[in-house]
């Protein structure tokens, strides 16, 4: 009850016409960067970042949080018409949505990521709504021990679930880790790994950190690229929307879309992006036309695109109630919660009741606007991707510059950002994921500072780890994460489920 | 390069800064707390070694297994060939089943974006420093209409009136939204 009560509350001011602009702005950009391919939600909210010092943090907020889940949208018309997945959540949109585009049915495929998106965001952000207060009940027992094994429960998951390479994956936690423990140690006041260096120790900042891994290597590599060919738009102006057949085939893979990506989004250290992954091969899996998938089966677009929304909702939960970021997007959102004083977790909704119920209710409406604003602008969005390359990609490089420069106003900041850029293409030529690193450079002074705090309450023992009920229950699911992928890649495998998914 | 190759080169260039990162620590201050600040970057420093020396060693001995199967492919006039036909059958296979290569657990192998020329990326990244280098002292708006002029006209040289109008336009945009918009006062240099 209490539940409705903040919500409404939260709806009150969210509706209020400043709060509606901002969310507003909020998923358009979303679905703008979810559109343009080569820039995604984590350049933009670490672009947004410095323009946000000055909002108010509730205006603030609302306006990050839409590009999140806005760009979920956008992803799907930029791989629904040009097969390139806008962001990396849409890139199996990519395979069955773009065949459906070129058999004329590009509208279907529009209408059903859209509408399932719309459904699967919705229920997420009602799970959000229910689940939080549940989970901030569950909090007020953990101690240090209970958050330092769900931090490290959230980077091992990162690395046994990320797409690739795991010992890959694992390196760019710890590069993350490595990064986060420049500058002065926050217990001691002792300087620590700064090379002999005075001005890193303050530390490096995760926005320039952020900003270098995701926007440089993306533009200079685009940049690089020259011209090259044009890519053909596939037009769909003549196409019919959803046909009843569609709207049939559509509604299973959205309802199993929406619980499965909620349920991975939920889990610490997975992201949307695996939930779009993991519904198309169970789509895939339980379809009675399994010699579509590949030729434009429309369950290929809707279950996918359904779960990386309600992923999004569910990578919410665990931010909002514990402080725990599940994914780089949210690992950002956290700081921009900390930039402006405030901590997520069990504190917020005590101390920050409304603020934190408006960020919620912003949700429900930022939804409800982009079905509205999304299916009559396709259009409109897919002018935005016969932009030149040149023109986009130079605006954000200069837009990092100036992110950079107004974070730390100085030559050694525009520095760090330029290095980074250059560490981060070499870490994406090697092959290894960035998302990891950020996540770990956001969590590495809590992990620090709870497993100290571990120890010194336990005097030296690491009993805890498996004496206290709620530590020893986050061991379980931690072993469950690194087991349950073993076995699933093993069942998939087995099965040779994925033997013509390969798109070569 | 082939993939062996570059793992091999990326799991030497993790251990090498893990190895670094170790060293520094030895310069942290030592502490009498339990936890003491050296503890987090040690284990830090010494899971990167690890981690790349495993890389590296996977790649040696993936290129191992996948020589061998050629060797015993190979035996006829026709070797060299077969070997091309064997090393891309292994590549294909090693994304598809290997549970650490790129099928990965969503197992749907996608497109590899297309490699830019080395050469060309060099010159972008020397080209985005130079900008780095000068804003401050020659100021947000030159160095940017320079930059953006610069960058643009490589790309498009044909189109050199549309450049100068985007970056020059672009400059001031920008300039006047943050510096009287937002506050954020940007560097006015030689124009100050």
């Amino acid at each position: 009850m209490n539940t409705l009560i903040d919500l409404g509350g939260g709806f009150a001011s969210a509706l209020e016409p400043v709060s509606l602009a901002f969310a507003l702005l909020g998923v358009l950009l979303g679905t703008v960067v979810g559109v343009l391919p080569g820039i995604g939600p984590i350049s933009a909210i670490a672009i947004l970042i410095p323009v946000s010092f000055g909002m108010e943090p509730v205006h603030g907020l609302i306006l990050l949080c839409g590009i999140y889940y806005g760009s979920m949208y956008g992803g799907s018309i930029t791989a629904t018409l040009i097969k390139t997945p806008g962001e990396v959540a849409s890139a199996v949109t990519a395979i069955e949505g773009y065949e459906m585009a070129r058999q004329g049915r590009g509208k279907a495929a529009l209408a059903t990521a859209a509408i399932g998106s719309f459904l699967a965001g919705t229920l997420a952000i009602i799970g959000l709504t229910f689940l939080s207060p549940v989970l901030v009940q569950l909090a007020s027992v953990f101690g240090a021990t209970e958050y330092f094994l769900l931090m490290a429960t959230a980077l091992l998951l990162a690395s046994t679930m990320s797409a690739g390479s795991r010992t890959k994956a694992l390196i760019s936690i710890f590069i993350g880790l490595a990064v986060g423990l420049v500058g002065l140690d926050f217990q001691t006041g002792l300087p620590r790994q700064t090379f002999g260096i005075d001005l890193l120790s303050d530390g490096i900042d995760f926005t320039i950190f952020a900003m270098a891994l995701f926007a440089i290597p993306e533009a200079i590599r685009n940049l690089a690229l020259g011209r090259g060919a044009k890519e053909t738009i596939q037009s769909f102006g003549e196409d019919k929307w959803m046909t009843k057949q569609d709207w049939q085939r559509s509604a299973g893979p959205w309802a199993r879309g929406s619980v499965l990506g909620f349920i991975i989004g939920v889990l610490p250290g997975v992201g949307p992006s695996l939930a779009s992954f993991m519904s198309y091969i169970m789509e895939k899996r339980v379809s009675k036309r399994k010699d579509e998938f590949g030729h434009g089966a429309i369950e290929g677009v809707a279950g996918p695109e359904a779960a990386n929304n309600a992923g999004v909702g569910g990578a919410m939960i665990p931010l909002f109630s514990l402080g725990i970021p599940g994914s780089a997007t949210t690992a950002l959102l956290l700081f921009v919660f900390t930039m402006y004083g405030l901590q997520p977790g069990p504190l917020i909704f005590r101390e920050e009741t409304g603020l934190i119920w408006t960020i919620i209710a912003s949700m429900y409406i930022g939804n409800v606007a982009l079905i509205i604003l999304n299916l009559p602008l396709v259009g409109v969005f897919v002018k935005l991707l016969k932009m030149p390359k040149e023109i986009l990609f130079s605006a954000i490089l200069v837009l990092v510059v100036i992110g950079a420069y107004a974070i730390e106003f100085s030559l050694f900041g525009l520095m760090m950002l330029g290095i980074f850029g250059v560490i981060g293409y070499l870490m994406e030529k090697g092959g290894i994921p960035l998302a990891p690193a950020i996540l770990a450079l956001v969590l590495v002074p809590l992990l620090e500072d709870n497993f100290r705090r571990m120890l010194q309450i336990s005097g030296g023992s690491f009993a805890p780890l498996v004496t206290r009920p709620v530590s020893l229950s986050i061991i379980i699911l931690m072993v469950l994460g690194i087991v349950g992928p073993v076995v699933f890649r093993w069942w998939v495998s087995r099965r040779k489920l994925l033997a013509d998914v390969t798109v070569s | 390069m082939s993939t062996h190759r570059a793992d091999l080169f990326t799991g030497c260039a993790v251990a090498v800064i893990g190895a670094v990162y170790y060293i520094a620590t030895f310069s942290i201050q030592e502490t009498a707390n339990i936890v003491t600040p050296r503890t987090f970057p040690a284990i830090v420093g010494i899971a990167l070694i690890v981690l790349g020396l495993f890389l590296a060693g996977q790649a040696i001995f993936r290129h191992r297994k996948n020589t061998l199967a050629e060797v015993g492919a190979g035996s006829s006039g026709s070797a060299e060939v077969r070997g091309d036909v064997q090393r891309s059958a292994a590549s294909v296979r090693e994304s598809s089943d290997s549970d650490d290569a790129d099928g990965g657990v969503g197992g749907v192998v996608l497109e590899a974006p297309p490699e830019a020329p080395a050469r060309k990326i060099v010159f972008q990244f020397v080209l985005f420093f130079i900008y780095l280098a000068i804003l401050i002292p020659v100021g947000f708006l030159l160095s940017t209409a320079a930059f953006l002029m610069g960058l643009t006209s490589i790309y498009a040289p044909d189109k050199w009136i549309r450049n100068l109008i985007f970056s020059v336009a672009f400059a001031v945009v920008i300039y006047v939204a943050f510096v009287y918009g937002l506050a954020v006062y940007l560097p006015v240099g030689i124009l100050g």
